[in-house]
């Protein structure tokens, strides 16, 4: 029971946000453990979770990808461009939002699947691409969206407001396609030995193709709702997104080199950050710690997390 | 098996709660409805006095040097607690989330930094929580909020164009760079646009992204000598513009021969003014936003100037609506009064 505990990052996770969460509680009982508070956590985590989810889907077949944060804006802002500009009515232009982002989602993929392009390379490239197409078909943004669009991201379901939910769902489907499929595990062995996986009869490209049309669709949903939720579409939403995604997978069980990690982990990870990002604003920590307190806390628990496996490994 | 069978029962169960819960936003939400903002607003409880500066790029140094040096003072001025919130780097859906996130601690007042339009629906929470709420530097279309301070920077990018009209006599290539899709410095470009278009002789050969990064700016500006050797003006529109323009300009021995206007008055501008290198800052009065802002909050909440019997009841509020706190213009003629 222990070793499953302190081997699986996901229960060591989830046992550290439940303290932490605790120690806030106790420490701020007036504004911390409120429904309130609770509900704007998950809403201000939810677009990245979404997007960690197909970032976590890349990171256990061994690769990763930069341009989901501009992929983000450029979803929103064309979906926009297109209801404000040429009066596309709101399932169309998502439709078409969605597809130009899986069209993104493909390139990324055909190159380093088929071509051999280092993942870093083209997503980076992509990433700079991207946010250009966004700053050109948006401008300085695009305000006033259509009522039935504004209401997919403000909508709430029982007090919460939808995003909340679409991460749920999203969380939930992509657990169950990779523990309970055969297709999507297949990313596992990719991730663990992509020579052994080609040679066991696995078609390795072709689900490299996949796993970056799935994240760059993922990050599609997120500019969407982003953007639904806004009111409004900016060219500027998802920057830096791609480093905070990568950060909060990592901080739920994945490696760079592949082959480990689990859905939950990434939402795990993103809560873990959300947490503390929601403590350092009731407990008024200026902006200037915030990103170092982020990230000692992230060396922290990794090396916390590694020391405890290493101990147990020599027991 | 056994798991698709309870995906299948939450996906129902979201279905039946989805019919018999799910709450639509308000329509029109986005109309100017000042009245609203203080019937929720009750002056007679203060409680824990603290007042919440919520911005984006909380760390860059015209914030730090200006708005948020003058909010500190303000505080220890009035002896009341002041709080600086937001992320380090220029993201404005963070922001918004931080925003929420303070809402929901009721502060005692609320000062916005008005990055982007898409900011109005969080400042209309927050006064529909009945929080007063004051934004600083541009206004924003769409908000409920009890007052705004800043500069119009339309008449920024208006400055710049005058002046570095004059500079080239009228006539020759001039390019402009910012953080491009930011609603203020699309305002000022334009402000600049509109009077470089009163000038035939006038060429304008770019718009370019300088990532509100000295190195890019300058690498931009490098790129820029290259292709057009002959160009006569450059004009920057965020802080750290001119430092980077500045750099190229001197690296390819044009200075004084390119010109250069810019925003902000950081030392660093003022010291290359004080060179020749920069020819004109067109500079904000960032100080007076926060101190003002703040005070006008402070004002609300104590009834410095009441109006009315009941300011509340009467539906006003007695603090200014829109305060234009105007620009400075800062050349080699005048930069040693700024220099300190």
């Amino acid at each position: 029971m222990i070793s499953k505990i302190i081997e699986d990052r996901v229960y060591t996770l989830a046992i550290l946000l439940v303290v932490v969460y605790a120690v806030a509680a106790l420490t701020f009982p007036d504004t911390f453990p409120t429904f309130g508070n609770f509900s704007q956590l998950l809403l201000n985590l939810s677009i990245d979770t979404i997007v960690a989810v197909g970032m976590m889907l890349l990171l256990i077949s061994g690769a990763f990808d930069l341009s989901v944060g501009s992929v983000v804006a450029f979803t929103g802002c064309l979906t926009a461009y297109l209801m404000e500009f040429y009066e596309v009515p709101v399932a169309p232009a998502i439709a078409t939002g969605l597809l130009a982002a899986s069209l993104i989602g493909f390139i990324n993929g055909y190159l380093i699947a088929y071509f051999g392009i280092n993942p870093m390379i083209q997503t980076l490239a992509m990433m700079g691409i991207v946010r250009g197409g966004a700053l050109l078909v948006s401008g300085s943004g695009i305000q006033s969206l259509p009522y039935w669009f504004n209401a997919i991201g403000q909508s709430k379901l029982l007090g919460i407001q939808m995003p909340v939910w679409y991460m749920i769902v999203v969380v939930l489907a992509f657990t169950f396609l990779l523990t309970k499929t055969t297709f999507f595990r297949k990313y596992y062995y990719i991730g663990g030995n992509e020579r052994a996986a080609d040679l066991s009869g696995i078609d390795v490209k072709k689900m490299k193709l996949i796993s970056f049309i799935i994240v760059a669709a993922l990050a599609g949903v997120a500019g969407i709702l982003l953007s639904s939720r806004l009111g409004a579409a900016l060219p500027t939403m998802g920057r830096g997104l791609e480093l905070r995604v990568i950060t909060a997978v990592i901080l739920g069980g994945a490696t760079l080199s592949g082959g480990y990690g689990k859905i939950p982990g990434a939402l795990l990870g993103a809560l873990f950050m959300g947490l503390v990002a929601n403590i350092m604003v009731i407990a008024r920590v200026s902006g200037y710690w915030q990103d170092i307190i982020l990230g000692v806390i992230l060396i922290a628990t990794l090396w916390a997390d590694r020391t405890l496996q290493q101990r147990y490994a020599m027991k | 098996m056994k798991v698709n069978h309870i995906l299948r029962k939450v996906i129902f169960a979201l279905v039946v709660c989805n019919c018999i819960s799910c709450e639509l936003p308000p329509r029109g939400s986005d109309s100017r409805v000042t009245n609203s903002a203080f019937d929720a607003f009750d002056t007679a409880k203060i409680v824990n006095e603290e007042y919440v500066m919520v911005t984006t790029a909380v760390t860059m140094p015209m914030y730090v040097n200006h708005d948020q040096a003058a909010f500190k003072r303000w505080g220890e001025k009035m002896n009341v607690k002041v709080s600086i919130l937001g992320p380090a780097d220029w993201d404005v859906p963070a922001q918004i989330n931080v925003i929420e996130e303070v809402i929901g601690t009721r502060p005692t007042g609320l000062l916005i930094n008005g990055t982007d339009p898409a900011i109005a629906q969080v400042i209309n929470k927050a006064v529909s929580a009945g929080i007063p709420t004051v934004v600083y530097d541009s206004d924003i279309p769409g908000g409920n909020h009890h007052a705004f301070l800043g500069t119009d920077w339309y008449e920024i990018g208006k400055m710049q164009g005058e002046e570095m009209m004059k500079l080239i006599n009228g006539r020759g290539k001039i390019a402009y760079m910012g953080i491009l899709g930011m609603a203020n410095m699309e305002a000022g470009f334009r402000g600049l646009l509109d009077v470089a278009e009163k000038y035939p002789d006038v060429e304008v050969v770019g718009k370019f992204d300088d990532k509100a990064n000295v190195e890019e700016a300058a690498k931009i500006t490098s790129d820029l000598l290259a292709a057009h050797p002959d160009i006569a003006g450059i004009c920057g529109f965020d802080s750290n513009s001119g430092p980077g323009i500045a750099l190229a300009v001197r690296e390819a021995g044009k200075v004084g021969t390119v010109k250069i206007t810019t925003v902000d008055w950081e030392p660093e501008h003022l010291q290359l003014v004080k060179s020749g290198v920069i020819q004109m800052l067109a500079g904000q009065k960032r100080e007076l936003f926060t101190w003002y802002g703040a005070q006008f909050l402070y004002d609300m909440v104590h009834r410095t100037n009441p109006l009315a019997r009941s300011d509340v009841r009467a539906r006003i509020t007695s603090i200014p609506y829109q305060v234009n706190t105007g620009l400075i213009k800062i050349t080699a003629e005048n930069v040693d009064e700024f220099m300190r």
